[in-house]
């Protein structure tokens, strides 16, 4: 493990219960991997099914798939069916940035992430798209992604900006051991 | 000075409004329906059975027919259906917003009736501060839920109780659309569909076709 470099959220991806892609958002370095982003949401919906078939699950389902060295998803399955999918970079950000939080300068290098360490930032997207049901100029859609393509001609994707911003913020805020974001 | 009642399951940092507010929007909803649905059917091009004049009937016992909508009109099938589906529709989308707001950090609901149980406690408390009073089901897909005292429903009084439930009746198309839209957003296709045989009581059918996964 590098140690100029801490985990940090490359993706946040947001599937609905129909598995119609609903927002996914980058963040640096990897800003510019749209489409490995878009694969690796996707494949992740299978570990979902498994899951979900062998046996109870809770909301969090933590650690879905290691990539490789450096990325690795972790998954949150909301009792509406709404997945929320966390895409980490092991070397996502140089320490020099996350020290100058004052809360993080403290912490031990990181070794690995357990679970809970994205407790946070899965409650906190959750929080947001609570909010967005709330607003009452957003219709969520209720059509699989081939209804909705032969219906709109395009996959119907949220676009609410401060939902879209709030992506961006806790994307960025978030390191490991963090407690709320 | 009291403390204001919290709903169970709310963030703790929730804004809260008068209840009173939401019986009077409740009110309000369905005379809004039908005047919408007037103004609807008399931007058609086709003449409805509304702008005939009534055709003479025999004089009968029964003495004048009162009329069941809140401008006295006649009720036509294009009126009919388009308040149903505005009702229905508004209820199906604070449905879909309510269940995703107060499912979160419940256990999974596996079945379906699981899930008809979180609409019999959960939601109704909720929404109508109290419980569904009975259950019923015949385990082939059909549940059958009784609330003896309606919320909406408490106040409600005609000359006769005939006329009462007559009139009553849209009023219980906006709550079918909360329990479909809760449905819905939990996996569950079904149709809802409500009566009620003497007021305050109401009773909801919910009819669903397959088992969730």
């Amino acid at each position: 493990m590098a140690l100029g470099s801490t985990p940090a959220i490359a993706c946040i991806g947001i599937i609905g219960q129909y598995d119609n892609p609903l927002h996914i958002s980058l963040f640096p370095p990897r800003e510019h991997e749209e489409l490995e982003m878009q694969f690796l949401l996707n494949s992740s919906l299978d570990i979902f099914d498994i899951r979900l078939k062998n046996k109870m699950v809770d909301q969090d389902l933590g650690l879905l798939h290691a990539v490789d060295e450096r990325l690795a998803t972790y998954g949150w399955l909301t009792n509406t069916g709404i997945k929320f999918i966390i895409t980490i970079d092991m070397m996502g950000r140089p320490s020099a940035e996350i020290t100058s939080n004052p809360q993080a300068r403290n912490l031990p290098p990181v070794l690995g992430l357990r679970d809970s360490d994205l407790k946070p930032a899965f409650r906190a997207i959750q929080n947001a798209y609570i909010a967005l049901l709330m607003n009452p100029f957003y219709t969520p859609e209720m059509r699989t992604p081939t209804q909705t393509m032969h219906a709109l001609g395009k996959s119907a994707e949220i676009t609410s900006k401060k939902f879209k911003s709030e992506m961006q913020r806790i994307g960025r805020a978030w390191y490991p051991g963090i407690t709320s974001i | 000075m009291a403390q204001p009642a919290t709903v169970p399951g709310a963030e703790p940092d929730a804004a809260y409004v008068a209840m009173s507010c939401f019986d009077l929007l409740l009110i309000e909803l369905v005379p809004m329906a039908e005047r919408l649905a007037r103004e609807y059917e008399a931007s058609l091009d086709v003449p409805s059975i509304a702008n005939k004049p009534p055709a003479k009937t025999n004089t009968s016992t029964t003495g004048p027919v009162t009329p069941t909508t809140y401008d006295g009109l006649p009720e036509t099938e294009v009126f009919k259906d388009s308040v149903y589906f505005r009702l229905e529709k508004l209820g199906f989308r604070v449905g879909l917003a309510l269940s995703e707001r107060f499912s979160r950090d419940r256990p999974r609901l596996t079945d379906n009736l699981d899930v008809i149980k979180f609409v019999c406690k959960d939601i109704w408390m909720i929404v109508f501060k109290k419980q569904i009073d009975n259950l019923k089901t015949n385990h082939r897909g059909v549940y059958v839920l009784t609330d003896n005292k309606f919320r909406p429903f408490s106040r409600m009084s005609m000359q006769t109780s005939q006329e009462a439930t007559i009139r009553a009746q849209p009023h219980l198309i906006f709550p079918c659309g909360i329990i479909r839209g809760v449905l819905s957003s939990l996996g569950m296709k079904a149709t809802v569909q409500a009566e009620t045989t003497d007021l305050p009581g109401a009773i909801f059918q919910v009819k669903t076709t397959q088992q969730k996964t």
